[in-house]
């Protein structure tokens, strides 16, 4: 089983480093658990017309130790629920990162993409050369590899399915 | 070829049982898994178990510690309601439940599973204080469930930051400034996905306390947690609490790190971090004079005997200011009742100081909540928007003597005057 190919826009480009998460939904929703209320509140005070503008398939570009803080899983309920199918970061923060691929959703390191990307740029992530290419505008960039369990949860769909596979493989059912 | 502490735990406890180098893919088997109450935390896990994997028992339940220590006391119906499906699966699985003990992470210390050379795990990445004691200790976050469903968890065994401690602390600067200091020093992303190694000479004259305040908040330099090869001292404290044999580790001399820094805590002075970023770094100096109307000393970091000790030497016949809310909250209950016996809660209290039971609550404001325009001193572990109440709040992290002395001011104060004996 492989990753599916991913192609979409950049739908956000967070520029600051050592990201705070929960800016995206503001601390003030972190508790909610809902997705569509966590979508109603998400991205309003970056582009308060994001909701419109972002499309099933988008991605979002982080810089440097994206996830730092004290993250919750709040703001990528909402983004997901949005559409978004990936975040791509120069680097991501350590508890924010094993949450995220625990959730099965796809986090990519991928030092420079600050550079290689603009907001609304289509991108292209090819997994198997572990690539990020831009088509906008032309250049690609190397992508850090996953380890076995990282792959793993994200082609299953997330920890739980994956540990189903594991379980499985020991013999445990 | 050399290996860190961090290689030779993971390896003791892979499929292989000899030291791996960082980058290896292993499977490890937890000598311990910890973990606390809180919703959608220890109940998913127990429910996950249950219906997606038809697990009702966990395997060896002497492997397996849980905490109460949120929500305590509880205040609503469901807080309550929540404990007891924790208390339930306790009794049923046959682990042992600590509750009312004090914040599970120092318990955990007090209560045998900071094994010298042993591998812990928990959601939480606080855990990681157990290093202060040769404990490989990582809050791996969701990735618990793993822990509760199988023998074994996959890992990649880490690259380690060294960091080597020299020169002599001042009075009045804390195991708190040297962690913040650490931060700056070295950065929010320094020690990303790695385990921060801490020695040099300056390591031997911090107290385990001490140790376990730097490596619990570990995180914030990006790192996975943080370990300390284990002293006289450290040995000392794990016979007197661990019950089973064990095997301390120690890093080779020739072991390999992604990085070695020196860090000389000579000039350093009281640290403040300024909201609403753990990494805000800055001399308590900057910031002194800023109005403060509430201050916290407790939580997993601080809130220890020496934390109380310090405090008690700044208030002693003092009074703190008029409309101020001090709250001291020792770490565990054991450490009150010592606190207690040296008279420091009575120094404490007729101080004005609102001294409570252990609970992890008002960390993260759930007690002694702010409303909006407060600003809170605080040896809390963190300092991020909303942490201790309203989003418009303020907490401003420092040492223990810090709080007490902005305490006594109802503003950020240097505690140093105060413990030098010629207090303004």
């Amino acid at each position: 089983m492989s990753l599916a190919p991913l192609r979409g826009r950049v739908a956000f480009v967070f520029e600051e480093a050592d990201f705070d998460v929960d800016q995206i939904v503001g601390v003030e929703n972190i508790r909610l658990t809902d997705p569509d209320a966590l979508a109603a509140c998400a991205m309003r005070r970056f582009d308060p017309g994001f909701a419109d503008k972002v499309a099933p398939g988008d991605v979002v570009v982080g810089a440097e130790n994206f996830g730092y803080g004290h993250p919750h899983f709040a703001p990528m309920i909402g983004l997901r629920r949005l559409g978004v199918r990936a975040v791509i970061a120069d680097s991501f923060a350590t508890g924010y990162w094993r949450e995220e691929i625990a959730e099965g959703f796809p986090q990519i390191a991928c030092p420079g993409i600050t550079g290689l990307v603009r907001r609304w740029d289509e991108i292209e992530i090819d997994w198997d050369a572990a690539e990020v290419r831009n088509l906008s505008r032309g250049g690609a960039l190397p992508t850090a590899p996953y380890s076995t369990a990282e792959r793993g949860m994200l082609q299953a769909g997330g920890l739980i399915p994956y540990l189903r596979e594991k379980l499985a493989a020991d013999g445990g059912g | 070829m050399g290996y860190t502490i961090a290689e030779k735990i993971l390896g003791r406890t892979s499929r292989a049982g000899v030291p791996v180098p960082a980058g290896t893919e292993v499977e490890v088997k937890p000598d311990y898994v910890l973990g606390y109450d809180f919703p959608g935390y220890l109940d998913l896990i127990f429910k996950q178990m249950k219906e997606e994997f038809g697990i009702e028992r966990v395997a060896e339940p002497e492997r397996f510690a849980l905490f109460i220590d949120h929500m305590v006391p509880a205040n609503t119906p469901e807080e309550e309601e929540l404990h007891i499906v924790t208390r339930t699966w306790c009794a049923e699985n046959g682990v042992k439940l600590h509750e009312r003990e004090g914040i599970g992470h120092q318990v955990a210390a007090e209560a045998g599973y900071a094994v010298p050379g042993g591998f812990v795990v928990h959601f939480d990445g606080h855990i990681a204080q157990l290093g202060a004691f040769g404990t490989l200790a990582i809050g791996i976050h969701t990735q618990l469930l793993e822990a509760f469903v199988r023998e074994r968890i996959d890992f990649t065994v880490p690259e380690t930051t060294r960091v080597n401690l020299t020169g002599t602390l001042s009075p009045g600067v804390m195991a708190r400034d040297v962690f913040h200091h650490l931060v700056r020093v070295l950065g929010p992303r320094s020690c990303r996905f790695q385990v921060l190694e801490l020695g040099g000479t300056a390591l031997g004259a911090i107290s385990l306390e001490g140790r376990q305040t730097i490596t619990g908040l570990a995180m914030f330099t990006g790192a996975l947690t943080a370990i300390c090869n284990p002293d006289r001292l450290a040995l000392d404290y794990a016979k007197a609490h661990v019950t089973q044999p064990f095997e301390p580790q120690a890093s080779d001399a020739d072991a390999t790190y992604a990085a070695v820094h020196q860090v000389d805590l000579t000039d350093l002075a009281p640290i403040v971090v300024v909201p609403p970023n753990p990494a805000a770094t800055a001399d308590l100096a900057d910031h002194a004079g800023l109005d403060v109307q509430a201050g916290y000393l407790g939580s997993c970091a601080s809130g220890r005997l020496e934390d109380l000790r310090v405090a008690a030497a700044v208030l002693r016949g003092r009074r703190v200011a008029p409309g101020f809310q001090l709250h001291v909250v020792p770490t565990s209950q054991a450490i009150m009742a010592q606190a207690a016996r040296e008279g420091l809660l009575e120094t404490l209290i007729e101080a004005g100081a609102f001294v409570t039971s252990s609970s992890c609550d008002y960390c993260y404001g759930r007690i002694a909540t702010m409303t909006a325009g407060q600003r809170a001193v605080s040896t809390g572990t963190l300092n991020v928007t909303g942490r201790m109440g309203s989003p418009d709040s303020e907490i401003y992290l420092c040492n223990a003597a810090a709080v007490a002395a902005s305490a006594l001011e109802g503003r950020i104060a240097d505690p140093r005057p105060y413990l030098a004996g010629d207090g303004p």
